[in-house]
């Protein structure tokens, strides 16, 4: 569960004043799979890192399972855009996913049962002992996944995380996405700037406008829950929404909302 | 390259360097400056079981009480400033004050405090080394990577995990670099220590045997101090490469791209 209110922030440092998110209000239920999509440098990740709480609100609030956020939530999980970063170079593949739940204080035992179930729900079951540096892009990126699956985390945010791998890599990686929402039953978020992407994966796709930003519109997908790289993508109601959101952000970019103030 | 080709490029130079010598020095009469042949004599002599005992040992349990301290102070320090923006502001002035005092002056001002005894000796080695220490774990915890620190925001990482999984191993590639030129400063500042205020060890012996005219036994004693810094350096490699494993491949890994 997601609330965000009324959330604006500015960045001002430097002398450079930057509204980063204009005013911006929506919900996410329980167990929902959303996709956010935007133009570059709308504030998505703004929006994803006061979500996670590692930025505050210059004003209004969000709300993550119904905690005011002032600091990172428990239950929650972030695939950060730069994934390959969010690796820890010193620890095996293993260790990495194991870290978070050394953190909360997991048995030993269950911690291995975890991090094993996770890589191997991302078909990294081998690769445990290997150093992220050692893995190529795609598979970084699927040990991120992993690490936030064993954590069994109540909300999932990813931050565009398949934006720098390969098609076909990318393809499995949604599909992966699919399979692990579909199983876990998280709320999650997804940031992409890309809009096959989003109709393909979410439930629904909330289009933010250009700076300063806010909802430019939010659509359901009603797209049936078995979703498949080749038949979903041919389905021509695929092929309709996928237009309305091409449509919807075509007018956003040629009719930006004037700047108040 | 080969293990052979390598041991003979890094043997080269030394081997020609004292042949070199050894040839020079030959039948050398001049008493300041004996033949090769004599200072290798005198240094069987010389460091006998019972000298390494009485001046050898000692000096290096000096070195090594001085540098651990250093190490274990500089580091600690280094994570306390390097993680903490207003502890930085308040202490950099103060120790870019005290690091540029050259440590030999302080070996008086350290007698006077806290006498002649060994104690002064390795508080002046580890005041001596442990800038470069201290100074790059600062950096190195405050290069840490953004990213990873949210990781570990975002997963409630703290407390000793953060510390020695973020903070620690983040900086750990410059800490090296750091206690690499610390041990070098170490083994200065325990020979001139030594020197100064001391009735046992290598600078002791070196400077007694140059006082006593036994000019071979004193250049046995600068080869000897010579030997103990490469295989200081060596031994350094050796852990170096166990602990930063992750950090050459990660680094042959991305020059392989
Ligand atoms: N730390 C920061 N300081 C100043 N400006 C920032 C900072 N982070 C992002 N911005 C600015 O805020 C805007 C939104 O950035 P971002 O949230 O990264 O967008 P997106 O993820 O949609 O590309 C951009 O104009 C960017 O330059
Ligand atoms: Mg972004």
């Amino acid at each position: 569960m997601l609330e965000v209110d009324h959330l604006n922030k500015v960045y001002d440092s430097h002398g450079r004043r930057v509204e980063a998110i204009g005013d911006l209000t929506f919900t996410v239920p329980e167990g929902q799979f959303a996709c956010v999509v935007g133009p570059s440098g709308c504030g998505k990740t703004t929006l994803l890192r006061t979500l996670a709480g590692l930025l505050p609100p210059t004003s209004g609030e969000v709300q993550v399972l119904r905690r005011r956020v002032t600091e990172p939530p428990a239950g929650l999980a972030v695939v950060f855009q730069e994934y390959g970063r969010s690796l820890f170079p010193w620890l095996r593949v293993r260790d990495n996913v194991e870290l978070p739940l050394r953190a909360q204080r997991i048995a030993k035992a269950r911690r291995r049962e975890l991090a094993d179930e996770a890589l191997a729900a991302v078909g990294l079951a081998g690769t445990g002992s290997a150093y992220p540096w050692q893995l190529s892009g795609g598979m970084q990126q699927r040990v991120a996944i992993a690490r936030a699956i064993a954590y069994q985390p109540r909300v999932l945010l990813m931050d565009e995380p398949f934006a720098a791998v390969d098609a076909q890599t990318r393809a499995d990686l949604e599909d992966l996405i699919r399979s692990v929402w579909q199983r876990l039953g998280v709320t999650l978020l997804f940031v992409t700037h890309d809009i096959d992407e989003a109709v393909y994966l979410g439930q629904r796709v909330v289009i933010l406008s250009a700076a300063p930003t806010r909802v430019a519109d939010d659509l359901d997908i009603d797209l049936p829950a078995d979703r498949d790289q080749l038949t979903t993508r041919a389905d021509p109601r695929f092929t309709e929404l996928r237009s309305r959101v091409y449509a919807q952000i075509q007018k956003v970019k040629a009719d930006p909302p004037g700047k108040e103030g | 390259m080969t293990l052979l080709r390598r041991t003979l490029l890094a043997l080269g130079l030394p081997v020609l360097l004292v042949a070199v010598w050894w040839w020079a020095s030959a039948g050398s009469t001049d008493f300041y400056r004996p033949a090769l042949s004599t200072i290798l004599a005198a240094f069987a002599d010389t460091w006998t079981w019972d000298r390494v005992r009485a001046d050898v040992l000692p000096s290096l349990a000096r070195l090594a009480a001085g540098y651990l301290l250093a190490l274990t102070g500089g580091v600690a320090l280094g994570v306390l400033i390097g993680g903490n923006r207003h502890v930085r502001a308040f202490l950099e002035p103060l120790l870019e004050f005290l690091r540029a005092i050259p440590p030999p002056v302080l070996v008086p001002v350290f007698i006077l405090l806290s006498g002649v005894g060994d104690r002064t000796k390795v508080l002046v080695i580890a005041f001596g080394c442990v800038w470069p220490i201290l100074l790059n774990t600062v950096e190195g915890v405050r290069g840490r990577d953004e990213v990873l620190s949210d990781t570990c925001r975002t997963y409630r990482i703290g407390g000793g995990l953060r510390l020695w999984h973020l903070l620690l191993r983040s900086a750990s590639p410059r800490i090296v670099t750091g206690a690499r030129q610390a041990l070098a400063i170490a083994l200065i500042v325990m020979v001139i220590s030594e020197m100064i205020a001391a009735d046992n060890g290598l600078g002791f012996a070196v400077l007694q045997f140059q006082r006593g005219f036994q000019i071979p036994a004193m250049w046995s004693g600068v080869l000897l101090l010579g030997l103990i810094g490469v295989l200081l350096a060596w031994g350094f490699r050796w852990a170096e490469r166990r602990m930063l494993g992750w950090y050459y491949g990660q680094r042959a890994g991305r020059r392989e791209w």
